[in-house]
């Protein structure tokens, strides 16, 4: 009895020496991989709303709807190195509402009023029209719509508005939502380094 | 002619007539054709910092791997060293509030099978190490424990196990026919991960009942399924672990090995069978626990009078007399 329970036991050690060298091996051998933590990330030049070229559509809200969070992890930035800082903003106005007493467009186009808009450097009283104005987008309320990307692309804008997949918020599923509906393909899994370019070929520093 | 001139004129009359339109014109003398630099606004103006894509943060990946490793330590020295029921309900619930409503599911060792197939099918893919940490950790812990990470620690099934309310004994022949479906899945799983990147399809992300619930959104129809599957979960328990999870395969196997597992009482053993009602899992067996199939939930120590006598005695000793 207790000669058949002994071999049993070491026959058991054996096989369970065995597991353990093949499951550590096999994660040994993976960690000597070089580590790549590749992210989901927008190309702008392929999403339908910065795309240039593609004017007087609807805009695209793929990716407000599609994530998988509550509120999506995509959001518009606004590249202040190349805002125009107009008076009056095609992505924060919506233009084609009726004017108000000011002369300026009575409504927003930001249907979660995410964008802040004031004034900024040396302001003329009267003449309010030639001032410039800061456009600044609320990520906290931004969920990546795309209206205002849509509305201030070139020739009505110049462009700076761009959505971006924000990696601290992205819960990085292994297949992105968004990347499944996106009609222009415009989300893929890339390594930090590979981040796609802006329209103006710029890239932005992370 | 000139009536299409008259109606010209009208047309331009009534535009201009537009309350508020003609007072309103703006001189925009400022083409906006390039954007102004800080030179042009002047006052000593600075271009605000434009918040960039923040990386994930890397704490927390080491945070999830710690609390997992201590998880499955407590989960073990719990069940199999205290015994205690309260003690893996603790343990079930602190764990569906991380791993589960905190963290949404993911990253979960389930999932990260496709993930190990894909890195170990293709030599150039990048090794993301949670991953490999995750998948690995608790098939290593059911080399040493048994299926400690099913216990509670595994958010998809500390969910099932909350709600088991009135289970039903599954008759042998049938638990073993549906238990034979998550090697399906599993070979299903590594089908779809080996595949080309381009045909590729994380069908156990795609398909997670829970992580809906986890998220407090998702597909309706998934959303439905993990419904459904709680309802069941009420007299069948946890029917997702037992005849589905792809993992459990991988558990079960590992556990087959283990150096310890759950037995009711050892060495004094009652053989009074008391315990094989207390099981909703179906994984006591000829009166005792089978390593492969049991969850360690430890519903089966408080149903054993030995255990109660034991239990007793240790009170009493510990006890100020």
């Amino acid at each position: 009895m207790s000669e058949k329970k002994s071999r049993r036991e070491a026959l058991g050690l054996a096989a369970r020496g065995v597991a353990l060298v093949g499951l550590g091996g096999a994660a040994i051998h993976l960690f000597r991989r070089p580590a790549g933590e590749s992210a989901w990330q927008l190309d702008p030049n392929k999403c339908v709303n910065s795309q240039l070229g593609v004017v007087g559509v609807e805009a695209c809200d793929v990716c407000a709807v599609e994530c998988v969070l509550p509120l999506s992890a995509v959001r518009a930035i606004n590249e202040s190195a190349i805002c125009g800082r107009c008076y009056i903003c095609p992505a924060y106005f919506d233009v084609k509402s009726a004017v108000d007493e000011e002369g300026l467009p009575s409504e927003k186009l930001c249907p979660r009023d995410a964008i802040e808009r004031y004034p900024i450097g040396w302001v003329d009283p009267d003449d309010p029209a030639n001032n410039y104005y800061e456009y600044v987008i609320d990520e906290e309320r931004c969920n990546g719509c795309g209206l205002c990307v849509m509305a201030c692309k070139e020739p009505a804008g110049l462009s700076s508005i761009q959505l971006e997949v924000r990696h601290d918020l992205c819960v990085d599923c292994n297949r992105c939502t968004i990347s499944g509906v996106c009609p222009e393909d415009a989300l893929d899994r890339i390594l930090p380094e590979d981040f796609p370019l802006s329209v103006h070929g710029t890239r932005r520093e992370s | 002619m000139s009536r299409r001139l008259l109606l010209l004129l009208l047309l331009l009359l009534g535009v201009f007539a537009l309350p508020g339109a003609a007072q309103d014109h703006i001189d925009y003398e400022r083409p906006v054709d390039t954007a102004p630099q800080p030179d042009d606004i002047g006052e000593d103006y600075q271009l605000p910092e434009v918040q960039t894509p923040l990386p994930r943060a890397q704490w927390r990946a080491i945070l999830d791997v710690g609390l997992l490793a201590a998880a499955l330590g407590l989960g073990a020295w719990i069940v199999l060293k205290r015994r205690s029921r309260a003690g893996s309900i603790a343990l079930t619930v602190a764990c569906l509030a991380y791993f589960g409503f905190y963290r949404e599911g993911c990253i979960c060792a389930i999932g990260a099978i496709q993930n190990v197939a894909v890195m170990l099918a293709n030599p150039d893919h990048p090794a993301s190490y949670i991953v490999v940490v995750v998948f690995f950790l608790p098939l290593i812990a059911a080399l040493f424990f048994g299926r400690v990470y099913c216990g509670g620690v595994c958010p998809l099934g500390a969910i099932q196990e909350l709600v088991v309310l009135k289970p039903v004994q599954v008759p042998r022949r049938l638990d073993r026919a549906l238990g034979s479906l998550k090697w399906i899945y599993l070979a299903l799983a590594i089908y779809y991960a080996v595949l080309p990147a381009v045909d590729r399809d994380f069908i156990i992300c795609r398909y997670d009942p829970f992580v809906g619930f986890f998220r407090m959104t998702g597909f309706a129809h998934m959303l439905w399924i993990g419904a459904g599957l709680l309802v069941l979960g009420l007299f069948v328990g946890r029917a997702y672990c037992r005849y589905l999870c792809p993992y459990g395969v991988l558990l079960s196997l590992a556990s087959r090995l283990s150096w310890r597992g759950v037995s009711i009482t050892p060495e004094r053993e009652l053989d009074c069978g008391l315990c094989v009602d207390a099981c909703p899992y179906g994984a006591i067996e000829e009166l005792r626990a089978v390593r492969h199939n049991c969850l360690f939930c430890a519903r089966c120590y408080p149903s054993c009078p030995n255990q109660k006598v034991l239990e007793a005695s240790r009170g009493g000793e510990e006890a100020p007399q």
